[in-house]
C-alpha cells in the first residue's frame, strides 16, 4: 500500500541507470495519525467557557494598609436596576444611563453601548483606575450582569467587586 | 459452433499481440491493486490539525447542562479547576450534587445564606485541606466556579455568592461561553486580591 510512485526502469543503455524515485510506505504515518485522531477527538474541548472573575464586596477583614489605601483610591460605583445605570465616583460625578424599556420576554433591556462609551470616558480621566464595584438590584438577570462586568473589562476596570443594592 | 462468452473478440493474429493482446482482453490482470493513500493521509493531517486547535490541556472544567443557558462575555479568562456551582432556573447543583431548590430558596426566611450549599461548599474544603495536609507551600486560594442560567435572577445569585464567601470561597468565577477568545484579556488571575 505505497503511496510513492513506482521506481522506473532503466532504458535501454548497457548501464542502468538508477531510479531516483523512492517509494516511501506510508502505513506507520497512517497509524500514527489515526492514534493522534483517536486521542485528540478524546480530549477535545467543544465548548469554549471562559471565566469572568469578581469579588464580593466585604468579605474578609481588610488590611489596614490596604484599608488606607482604599480610602485614598477613587472609588467607582455602577448601580444597574430597572431604571437602567447609575455610573458614579466618590470624586461627584454622577452618569445616568436609562434603560431602553423591556424585551418582549419581560426583561430589562439595558443601554450597554452608552456605558461602555460612559466607561472609556472614566477610564480616560482617570487612568489608573483599576477597580469598580456592581451594584444590582435583585431582579436583574444573570446574563445581564456578566455583560456589565464584560463592559467594565473592556475598558481595563479589573478588579470587580458584586454587590446587592 | 461453440457456445462462447460475448464480447470482444479480437482476431487470432491480436491474441497474441502485446500492444492489442492486453486491450482486447487476452492480457492477465494484476490481482494487486496500488491504492492511492496520499488524499487520506491530506485529510487525516488536516484533522489533526483541527483537533489540536480544539485541545485543551485542562480539561472540561464546566460542563454543559440542559437547562442552563451561559451568557456570552468577549474578555474571560482561561477557566480554572475548582469547584462548580452550577444554578439553573429550578435547582442549584454542586460538583453534581443537587443542593436545594430554587423555588424553595423564595419561601424560606429571607437569611442570604443556602445551609445546604454552604455545608457542601465546606466539605469541599475540608477534602482540599485534608489533601494537601502535607504539602506546606499549598495555599488555599477559595475560588468557586458560579456557572448560571443566563435569567437566574440576582437575588439567586447573590445568596450563592454569600453562601461561597462565608464556606471560605471569596474568589468567584462567573461562567460564560467565551465568545472573543480566551487570549483576549491577559490580566493575571489574581489581580485585586
Amino acid at each position: 500500500m505505497g503511496g510513492g510512485a513506482m521506481p522506473e526502469q532503466g532504458g535501454g543503455g548497457k548501464k542502468k541507470k538508477k531510479s531516483l524515485d523512492a517509494t516511501i510506505n506510508v502505513v506507520p504515518a497512517i497509524d500514527l495519525l489515526s492514534c493522534l485522531i483517536t486521542f485528540l477527538l478524546y480530549a477535545a474541548v467543544w465548548t469554549q467557557i471562559s471565566r469572568l472573575q469578581v469579588q464580593q464586596l466585604g468579605t474578609g477583614a481588610p488590611d489596614p494598609a490596604q484599608l488606607e489605601q482604599q480610602q485614598k483610591a477613587l472609588i467607582v460605583t455602577l448601580a444597574m436596576g430597572e431604571r437602567g445605570f447609575n455610573l458614579s465616583t466618590s470624586a461627584g460625578t454622577t452618569f445616568e444611563v436609562p434603560s431602553l424599556g423591556r424585551t418582549p420576554e419581560g426583561s430589562i433591556q439595558f443601554d450597554l453601548k452608552v456605558l461602555g462609551e460612559r466607561l472609556k470616558q472614566l477610564k480616560n480621566d482617570y487612568p489608573d483606575q483599576s477597580a469598580i464595584t456592581v451594584q444590582a438590584e435583585d431582579t436583574v438577570a444573570y446574563g445581564d450582569l456578566v455583560s456589565v462586568i464584560d463592559a467594565c473589562l473592556a475598558v481595563g476596570l479589573m478588579s470587580i467587586a458584586v454587590s446587592g443594592v | 459452433m461453440a457456445i462462447v462468452q460475448p464480447g470482444k473478440r479480437p482476431a487470432k493474429r491480436f491474441e497474441k499481440s502485446k500492444v492489442l493482446g492486453g486491450k482486447m482482453g487476452g492480457g492477465h490482470k494484476a490481482t494487486n491493486a496500488e491504492l492511492n493513500v496520499v488524499p487520506m493521509v491530506d485529510m487525516m493531517t488536516m484533522l489533526v490539525i483541527f483537533l489540536l486547535n480544539q485541545f485543551s490541556s485542562t480539561g472540561e472544567v464546566l460542563y454543559m447542562q440542559k437547562d442552563i443557558k451561559l451568557p456570552s462575555a468577549h474578555h474571560g479568562q482561561m477557566i480554572e479547576l475548582a469547584p462548580v456551582v452550577a444554578v439553573s432556573s429550578e435547582q442549584i447543583v454542586i460538583t453534581g450534587q443537587k443542593v436545594p431548590y430554587v423555588a424553595d430558596l423564595d419561601k424560606d426566611s429571607g437569611y442570604l445564606n443556602i445551609p445546604a450549599l454552604e455545608e457542601r461548599l465546606r466539605d469541599e474544603k475540608k477534602r482540599w485541606e485534608f489533601i494537601h495536609q502535607s504539602d506546606p507551600n499549598a495555599k488555599w486560594d477559595g475560588i468557586v466556579n458560579i456557572q448560571a442560567d443566563t435569567k437566574v435572577p440576582f437575588r439567586i445569585v447573590k445568596r450563592v455568592m454569600f453562601s461561597c464567601s462565608v464556606a471560605g470561597y471569596f474568589n468567584l468565577n462567573f461562567a460564560a461561553l467565551d465568545a472573543g477568545g480566551l487570549a483576549a484579556t491577559n490580566a493575571p488571575s489574581k489581580e485585586g486580591g
